[in-house]
């Protein structure tokens, strides 16, 4: 990932407005990014059809990529590569109560309520 | 009033407040699908049916992916050309960002629209037909009685209604012939059918006669009730005198007391005297009513249709049940004649028979008898292939859903030549499955299985956000130049805001594409 110094690319210009920005460097860095986005929804597409020996690896493997393709898009798009605290800490609690559904989410397919009448 | 910190960063933040709020926003979202893709993950772990796999046709959902990466590419684009001052540019990318919208949600639409034209039949036994109505085929007309949804009753001369129940809605299913080719055309506006009501009198049988005879009914019905209160209160004592007698010799005795019974009896004879005029009264009402409107006087009501018979053509989801000579509304209305046609036709493309009790024995060989050869053949193929692959499972791969998946459900097309083909999908041959042989009949909509309806739902959310995001987008394109002219800086800080959200709503596609379309 090419970070400009002397003339900073425009996805890092938002903490500096006034810089000249060198709009070409910029979109290239975005086309690149834009077509390894699709090589792997190619990718994806591709392993799919692929008989891994089981279908939850075939899960797996579709669903990491699918992670890698948000990586991009969150980090370069989105500019989280290079963000203000304040974003993240947003974020922290997302993950925090987004990890917290999916625990009573779990919850819910294990019944430990159940599982402790049963004893 | 002045917006602060459009432009500079706040202090405290260190982001323009339109980030901050935009990072929030997206944090909810993140919860909205977050929760929804748990609920995905519920449906399927929780799932008594073969869950879906490769159901959708893979290609117009990877066109889509392709298009809204592009248009993140464009609408990133879109924005660092505002922060280079060059406005054209801005312009094209941002174009090209909503016209990806446009052919995003007509790809959408195109998708939707095949899955509400498929139909599926799941039969008594477990098996399932999925396939194509011959009434929506452009090149071939079907009556409407045709399409699988209705059951077409003709001859109908008797009609018998509910007052306390039936409603004038069963009348929208009046269907009047239009020619030999049409005979189910629907009842055109201002068509007038007689009816002869018990009493012989002929009325015009529509929702302005029918309303007010209901309504005649139920304020008869307030006058009887209120007519049996007191009736019921004068008889009360007697009933409790008896009681108290019965009570004697009971299991449990009590004595008899004597005093309450004589006051209980005096209590009733007075209560008589006094009503006795409203009794009266009451009653001489009740007999003007009925003269008055003798349609309203019980609450069944049989009538006669004069004139030739008519001909009605009901939906499913309206009636109760029917059987060859009459169909029973929910409401209680009950139409008398002839069940002409209540077959589901269709040209089915999918035989899935993975929750079929026996394949051997599926209901499908009932319609597609030259298939069933070519179906086990196809399985003993999939079967030594699998086995092959699978040397552990060669005793258990019945039990395998990806073996499942290949050998029980199979496309036709894959089982028969191309001339056998055209001929099963043409429309002229399409098959009439009896209404009785099906358990559950509905095209791929969200009532067809969780599946199809977290799919709906998912699709349908995010196709929301597409049209949201492109409106907001639209707007800044429409709108900008005037703001770019004052304040450039706060326009890219719009659309840098406007693009975060655009990259949110791919980024949940990324997700969508292959949970729904490849795994």
């Amino acid at each position: 990932m090419d970070h400009p110094t002397e003339t900073p690319a425009v996805h890092g210009a938002h903490d500096s407005h006034d810089a000249p920005v060198d709009l070409a460097k910029s979109i290239r860095l975005y086309l690149k990014v834009g077509a390894l986005l699709i090589l792997f929804t190619c990718v994806t597409w591709g392993v799919a059809l692929i008989d891994f020996g089981s279908h939850a690896l075939n899960i797996g493997i579709g669903l990491a990529i699918a992670t890698f393709k948000v990586a991009l898009v969150s980090l370069i798009f989105m500019h989280l590569n290079h963000e203000r605290g304040l974003v993240y800490k947003v974020l922290l609690f997302t993950v925090i109560f987004g990890a917290a559904m999916m625990f009573l989410f779990v919850l819910a397919y294990m019944d430990p309520i159940k599982a402790a009448l049963a004893h | 009033m002045e917006i602060p910190y459009t432009v500079t960063a706040r202090p405290d933040t260190g982001l323009y407040n339109a980030k901050v709020g935009i990072w929030l926003f997206l944090a909810s979202e993140v919860m909205l699908f977050g929760g929804l893709f748990s609920s995905y993950v519920f449906l399927r772990i929780g799932a008594d049916f073969p869950w879906p796999r490769h159901e959708l046709k893979v290609l117009p959902g990877f066109i889509n992916t392709m298009v809204l990466i592009g248009s993140s590419v464009t609408v990133l684009s879109a924005w660092a050309s505002l922060k280079a001052r060059r406005y054209g540019w801005f312009q094209v990318n941002m174009l090209i960002t909503l016209l990806c919208a446009v052919a995003f949600m007509g790809i959408k639409s195109f998708e939707y629209y095949g899955k509400f034209h498929h139909y599926s039949v799941i039969m008594q036994d477990g098996s399932v037909l999925d396939g194509h109505r011959p009434s929506d085929h452009p090149d071939h007309y079907a009556p409407e009685s045709h399409n699988g949804d209705k059951v077409a009753l003709t001859d109908v001369k008797t009609i018998s209604l509910n007052l306390a129940k039936s409603e004038a809605g069963f009348l929208k299913h009046l269907r009047v012939s239009a020619g030999a080719d049409k005979p189910y055309a629907e009842a055109p506006a201002g068509t007038v059918v007689k009816v002869r009501t018990p009493d012989g009198k002929e009325v015009d049988f529509d929702a302005a006669w029918f309303k007010p005879v209901k309504k005649s009914y139920r304020q008869l019905e307030n006058v009887r009730s209120d007519l049996a209160i007191i009736k019921e209160r004068i008889e009360s004592p007697a009933k409790q005198i008896a009681a108290m007698k019965a009570a004697v010799t009971g299991t449990y005795p009590v004595p008899f007391d004597a005093a309450k019974a004589e006051k209980l009896a005096a209590q009733a004879t007075e209560l008589a005297a006094s009503s006795k005029d409203k009794i009266k009264a009451l009653e001489a009402k009740i007999a003007e009513m009925e003269k008055e409107n003798p349609d309203a006087k019980a609450s069944t009501l049989n009538l006669q249709v004069v004139g030739a018979p008519l001909t009605f053509l009901v939906n499913e989801r309206d009636f109760a049940k029917y059987n060859a000579k009459e169909i029973i509304f929910r409401d209680d209305v009950v139409l008398t004649g002839t069940v002409k046609n209540d077959a589901i036709p269709l040209n089915a493309d999918v035989i899935d028979l993975r929750e079929s009790k026996d394949p051997e024995k599926s209901l499908v060989w009932k319609y597609y008898p030259e298939l069933k050869a070519p179906f086990f053949k196809h399985k003993e193929e999939v079967t030594e292939h699998f086995v092959k692959k699978h040397a552990e499972h060669a005793n258990d791969f019945e039990k395998d859903l990806d073996w499942q998946h290949e050998a029980l459900r199979v496309e036709i097309e894959e089982l028969v030549s191309k001339e056998d083909l055209e001929k099963i999908e043409d429309p002229a041959h399409a098959i009439n499955i009896e209404r009785s042989d099906k358990r559950f009949y509905s095209n791929f909509s969200p009532s067809r299985s969780p599946y199809y309806a977290i799919y709906f739902l998912m699709t349908g959310l995010h196709g929301l956000h597409v049209i949201g995001g492109a409106i907001v987008l639209g707007y800044f394109l429409l709108t900008g130049r005037k703001m770019y002219k004052n304040n450039p800086e706060h326009l890219a800080n719009r659309v840098e805001v406007g693009g975060l959200f655009w990259h949110f709503v791919d980024l949940v596609w990324i997700f969508l594409f292959p949970v729904f379309y490849l795994l």
